[in-house]
Parts: C-alpha cells; sequence; structure tokens
C-alpha cells in the first residue's frame, strides 16, 4: 500500500541544513492498521506530511499504492491524494463555515462525482460515524468527540485505500478518545489502511504493529498482531 | 466547480462582513465615479447616427478675408455663408444636401387656456428629415412645393404637440406662429440626438428644436438666425443685405451614397471654391475641408478636455481604490489560510484554491458593481442637476449599465490576483499543524 525505501526529507535554510528523514524505510501492507510514535522532532509529522502527499521528499522513492510519487506535478500530486488518500488532524481541521453535510462534500468536490452520489456518500459516511441526525448542524454546535467523528466521515466518503491519522485521539478526553479508536479499528476491520501516529502508547498495543522513529530513521518496531507479520505484511526496515 | 465557487463566494460575503462591505463599498465607488464619468463621454464621443456617419459631410468654405491670413490657421467660424448655401443646394453630386440655421418664433395655441409662449426651432431644408434619419410619430415632412413657395407649414416635436394639442393627431391643425397662421405637417417622433451632432455651432435647448419650418419660408419672414453670425466686413443693415453678405450663419450638410464618393464630393467643392475665387468671392487659397460626422464632432470638441481629464482622474480614482481592495483582499485571504490547508489536503490542487478564491472575487466584484452602479445612477442624477444639457447627456444605457458590471468584475479581478496567487501559496502541512 505504501512503501518508502532509502527517504530523505532535508529542510535547508541559507545557513542551516536539518534532516528530518534520513535512509527512512517502511512498508506497510494493505489492510494494516500501523501506528507511528516517537519523541518530538523525530521526524513523526515530516513523515505523515510526506506519506500524504502535503510535502515533497529531497531523495529516495515513495510508491503509493502502485505509484511512484516522484515527480508528479501539483495536480497529479491532489488528484492522488484525494483518491487514494483520507485525513484525520488532532485539530480536525473542519471547516467553520460549513455545516457537517457540507465539510464531508468538500473532498467528494474534487472528486468530481455528481449530486446524487455525493448526497448518498456524505449521508452513508455520515452515519457510519453517528452524526446523520445533524448534517445541518455547525461544527461549533458539537463536542470535540464529535467533530473528529466528522473529521472521520470526511475522510471515508471518498472511500479511501489509506487513512492517515495525526494523533486523532491529542485533544479528546479518554472517553471521546476510546470512542474515535473504536471507530477506527471498525473502519480498519472493513480492509481501510491505517497510518496513525500518536505518543499514546495504550493506542499504540491496539493496533497491528508500532514503528518507532527516533531522529528520522525507523529506531524499533514492534508487532501486535503475529498473524499480520507473518503474512508478510510489515516490512519495516530498522536500521538504527 | 464554478456553480460551487460562486455559492461559496456568496456564503463568504458574509464572512468578516465589515471587511466585505468596505471593500464592496471602495470598488463601488471607483467604479461610480468612471462609470458617470464614461457615461457622458459615451454619450458624447458615440457615433450619433451609426451606418451613416461617414456618408454624411459638412463642408467647410473659407470665405475670410484674406488681411492677416496665416495657412492652416483655425478658423473664426465654420459656418457657411448664404450665397454658398444656395449654390451648392442648386447643384452637387451628392445624394443629398440640406443647409439650415437655428431661429425662433412666439407660438399662439389654440387652446386659452394656455399662453402664447417663445419657441426654438430649426429651418433646414426638406432633405434634413431624411439625412437624418429623423421619425414622425404623425404626418411627414413639407412637400417640395411647400419648400419651393417657402409655404407656412411646421413641424412639432412631440412635447410641444402635445402641449398644444393633447393626445390627438395635431396633422392638418392650424397654429399662430409670429402672427401668422401655419399649418402642422408633422409631429416628430421621440428623436433628441445627443450630442446635436447635426448642429453643433450655437446652442440650442437641451431638450431639442421644438419646431422646424423651411428653410424658405424662415428666409422669407426674415426670421433672426438663433446663434453666431459671423461678419468678417461690415454690412448693410436689413434681411437682404445678411443673405447677400459673406456672413457666415449656415450650416451645411451633404449625404453621399457611399463613403467612397468622398473624393468626388471633395473635388466638386475644390472647382466650386475655385470659380468663386474667379469671381472674387473667396479671397482666400485656403483649402477646402470635408469632415464626416466623427471627424466634425472632433474639431468641433465635442469632448472637450475637461471630459477627458475627468475620465483620466475617475480612472485614477479607481486605481487607487483597487490598491485598496487589494490590501483588503490580502487581509481577508490571508484570514482563510487554514482553510485552504484543509482544501489541499482533502485533494484541491493550487488550480482549485485559485479559481475559488478568483470567483469569490468576482462575486465581491458583482455587489461592487451592482452598489456602483446605484452610486452612479446618483452622481449622474447631481450632474444632471446642473443644467439641463448636462441632463440630457448625463444618462445611462443599456451598454453603460454592461459595462459598469464589466468594469466592477475587471477591477475585482484584478485586484484579487496577487491576494489569490498568494492564498495559492499556502503550505497545507504548517496550516493544519497549527490548527
Amino acid at each position: 500500500m505504501l512503501r518508502m525505501t532509502n527517504l530523505s526529507k532535508v529542510y535547508r535554510t541559507h545557513m542551516i541544513e536539518t534532516h528530518a528523514l534520513r535512509g527512512f524505510e517502511i512498508d506497510v501492507k494493505q489492510g494494516e492498521f500501523v501506528t507511528v510514535t516517537g519523541p518530538s522532532g523525530s521526524g513523526k509529522t515530516s513523515f505523515l506530511n510526506i506519506a500524504g502527499l502535503l510535502e515533497e521528499f529531497t531523495s529516495g522513492e515513495y510508491i503509493l499504492d502502485g505509484v511512484n510519487v516522484k515527480g508528479l506535478d501539483d495536480a497529479a500530486r491532489s488528484r492522488l491524494r484525494n483518491e487514494k488518500l483520507g485525513f484525520i488532524f488532532q485539530g480536525f481541521n473542519l471547516i467553520p463555515d460549513l455545516n457537517l453535510f457540507d465539510n464531508v462534500d468538500v473532498p467528494l468536490r474534487y472528486r468530481g462525482f455528481n449530486a446524487r452520489e455525493r448526497k448518498g456518500r456524505i449521508e452513508d459516511a455520515l452515519a457510519k460515524v453517528g452524526l446523520a441526525s445533524r448534517m445541518k448542524h455547525y461544527p461549533a454546535e458539537l463536542s470535540g468527540g464529535q467533530q473528529q467523528r466528522v473529521a472521520i466521515a470526511r475522510a471515508l466518503a471518498g472511500s479511501p485505500k489509506l487513512l492517515l491519522a495525526d494523533e486523532p485521539t491529542g485533544n479528546l478526553d479518554t472517553r471521546m478518545a476510546r470512542g474515535v479508536m473504536e471507530l477506527l479499528e471498525e473502519i480498519n476491520a472493513a480492509g481501510t489502511t491505517i497510518l496513525m501516529v500518536t505518543h499514546d502508547p495504550e493506542l499504540a498495543v491496539r493496533t497491528h504493529r508500532n514503528v518507532h522513529i527516533i531522529d528520522g530513521q525507523v529506531s524499533d518496531l514492534v508487532r501486535h498482531t503475529p498473524s499480520l507479520v507473518d503474512a508478510g505484511a510489515a516490512t519495516a526496515g530498522a536500521t538504527a | 466547480m464554478f456553480a460551487y465557487y460562486f455559492k461559496l463566494g456568496l456564503r463568504n460575503l458574509r464572512r468578516n462582513p465589515a471587511l466585505t462591505a468596505l471593500m464592496v463599498l471602495i470598488l463601488a465607488v471607483g467604479v461610480a465615479a468612471s462609470v458617470s464619468t464614461l457615461a457622458i463621454l459615451h454619450v458624447m464621443s458615440g457615433d450619433p447616427i451609426p451606418g451613416k456617419s461617414d456618408r454624411l459631410f459638412v463642408p467647410f468654405i473659407d470665405n475670410g478675408q484674406p488681411d492677416g491670413y496665416v495657412l492652416g490657421a483655425e478658423p473664426v467660424d465654420m459656418q457657411m455663408a448664404y450665397p454658398d448655401a444656395m449654390n451648392l443646394l442648386r447643384k452637387h453630386p451628392a445624394e443629398r444636401a440640406t443647409a439650415m440655421f437655428g431661429t425662433g418664433m412666439s407660438i399662439e395655441p389654440p387652446r386659452s387656456d394656455i399662453p402664447a409662449f417663445q419657441a426654438y426651432g430649426l429651418a433646414p431644408t426638406r432633405a434634413f428629415f431624411a439625412m437624418f434619419d429623423v421619425p414622425f410619430l404623425h404626418g411627414q415632412p413639407w412637400t417640395a412645393d411647400d419648400e419651393a413657395r417657402g409655404a407656412n407649414v411646421v413641424i412639432l416635436n412631440r412635447t410641444v404637440a402635445e402641449k398644444l394639442f393633447g393626445d390627438a393627431n395635431p396633422v392638418g391643425q392650424r397654429l399662430i406662429m409670429n402672427r401668422e397662421p401655419f399649418t402642422v405637417v408633422g409631429v416628430l417622433g421621440d428623436w433628441n440626438p445627443m450630442p446635436r451632432y447635426y448642429k453643433l455651432i450655437g446652442s440650442g435647448p437641451a431638450t431639442g428644436e421644438e419646431f422646424m419650418i423651411p428653410m424658405a419660408t424662415a428666409v422669407r419672414k426674415e426670421l433672426t438666425p438663433y446663434g453666431s453670425v459671423n461678419c468678417s466686413q461690415v454690412r448693410d443693415p436689413g434681411y437682404a443685405s445678411l443673405l447677400a453678405s459673406e456672413c457666415t450663419w449656415i450650416q451645411f450638410w451633404f449625404e453621399t451614397r457611399s463613403a467612397f464618393e468622398r473624393a468626388e464630393l471633395q473635388s466638386f467643392l475644390e472647382n466650386y471654391a475655385g470659380e468663386q475665387r474667379k469671381l472674387g468671392r473667396l479671397k482666400r487659397n485656403a483649402p477646402i475641408e470635408l469632415y464626416d460626422v466623427m471627424a466634425w464632432m472632433e474639431v468641433r470638441k465635442v469632448v472637450g478636455n475637461d471630459t477627458k481629464l475627468s475620465a483620466w482622474l475617475a480612472f485614477g480614482f479607481l486605481i487607487l481604490c483597487l490598491v485598496n481592495t487589494v490590501g483588503l483582499l490580502l487581509a481577508k485571504f490571508s484570514a482563510r489560510a487554514p482553510e485552504v490547508g484543509i482544501r489541499r489536503a482533502l485533494g484541491a490542487s493550487r488550480r482549485e484554491i485559485f479559481q475559488q478564491f478568483l470567483i469569490e472575487t468576482g462575486v465581491i466584484g458583482l455587489a461592487g458593481g451592482l452598489l456602483g452602479l446605484l452610486l452612479a445612477f446618483g452622481a449622474l442624477a447631481l450632474i444632471g442637476m446642473q443644467s439641463r444639457s448636462m441632463a440630457a447627456m448625463a444618462r445611462m444605457d443599456w451598454e453603460m449599465l454592461g459595462l459598469t458590471f464589466a468594469i466592477s468584475l475587471c477591477a475585482a479581478l484584478v485586484a484579487g490576483l496577487l491576494p489569490t496567487w498568494r492564498a495559492c501559496q499556502v503550505t497545507p502541512a504548517i496550516q493544519l499543524k497549527s490548527q
């Protein structure tokens, strides 16, 4: 599903070069639920941004669902992002002026679906996260947990192959966080690959495996679900 | 996606309402200033008789005195002397020709409840009506026989006809003008070309001539020419002396069958001038000029330098407004950076973001155009209050109405280019993390 080989990301200013990722290797198989952990500044966010085609990498190779993304122009990267990826952020990132229906509608508009198809997908997605009755509500009228559910519905509406979640429970209390995690597990069980950055070790152990990053490199790999690993799903390259 | 972005644009008008209102107002004021000056410029400089303006010609035959004459110097007057007008009416190679002068007469209404009043009129020859496509509400131009006899016939404009006879067709009715009976042979339709290109020398009422009588009749009745009468020599008193003199007070037009016949007409006039020089009438060896409608309006400076300057100043003001709008749009769009980040993450390309924000700017432009239109109507009403002639020119037609929205839209789009481009440069990763 996602394979990065010898990937590096260097931020350059006129004075300093910062290596956010170096020799980074990871291979995530279709259907996996992988958590990414690591201390602040380890490169987790850079990895997620590159995985989500929101940032370019400096060198190496990145294959997303069979597509080598190196050299793709902005339009092609945007199309790939829209068709293959779904995003869930710590801060929910809903558009405050749009109601839930219109928020979930945003990625579907860029996909070019007709009105009927969009309506069906939006209703299904909101129903899946238990918010079908609140379509006309605005984000500010919802709790944090509900907002994150809307964000999940928005990510799901386009039927992405890979869901990228950046600390999706970071802004939620324990009860809400549990609810969101259960929802993600359901989504994964239905076949969607999930890559989740988290600081929470309790969440990490609930996934198939955990990739730990330090200094821009994969330092440790913890396998939680032998069946998937045995099937050759996870082959993250530990270089440390 | 256009409809989606347009809908978002409308919705976002309500976002930061104070900022949006300020932008719309600034744009509207700039547009109103330029459109109101443009409207006047448009009325004054537009082709008043499209399709024919290159076939209608004003001849200029300089019959001034030779003393102090400098070749190429601006002539004192560009009207024609009566003898030349008569000669050219009698013999010319053009399709039609007309001569005219402005005059005035007192009218005694047939109804006793309306007091007698002084009316401003025009005394042209019969060809005038066909040459300038003058529409008739009732009746028709006087006959050739009326013209030859200098008959007491009159054509009224609609306002005067309704004032005197109400809604009834007055053709055939009699009217006392300068204490003599005149028969109404026609009523003009709605015809009030602005500028009054057919008679650009000498003033007249802004609402157009109130009546028209044959030039022969006006001459037979020795009606005083209204407007300028220029005499380079002292002449004897009396009307006969005016007719025989070299004083210029007649305005003259030719109509050719095609624009290509201009050269033939020019050649004819040069021959005519040569003959008149031999006869000792024309003393200057000045070139014979022939102006079509647009050239004649240019020569007569229908669009004055003041008007042109006003238009430039108004456009300068519009640019100033645009610069302000750019600043406000930058502020508005920079506050939307998080939204851009989200949309980019969800699959919007830079091009999609560019389209969305540019269309949103266009919506602001349309709102500015709508308000600008109202302000322009107000400005034109104020300009029109200055004088009746300004009132006739300070008006908005469909063309100007469309232009108002076009200017506003273009202005907004131009102003929106930089802020929109900046919006496209938003780095989504930074925005998404900072939320």
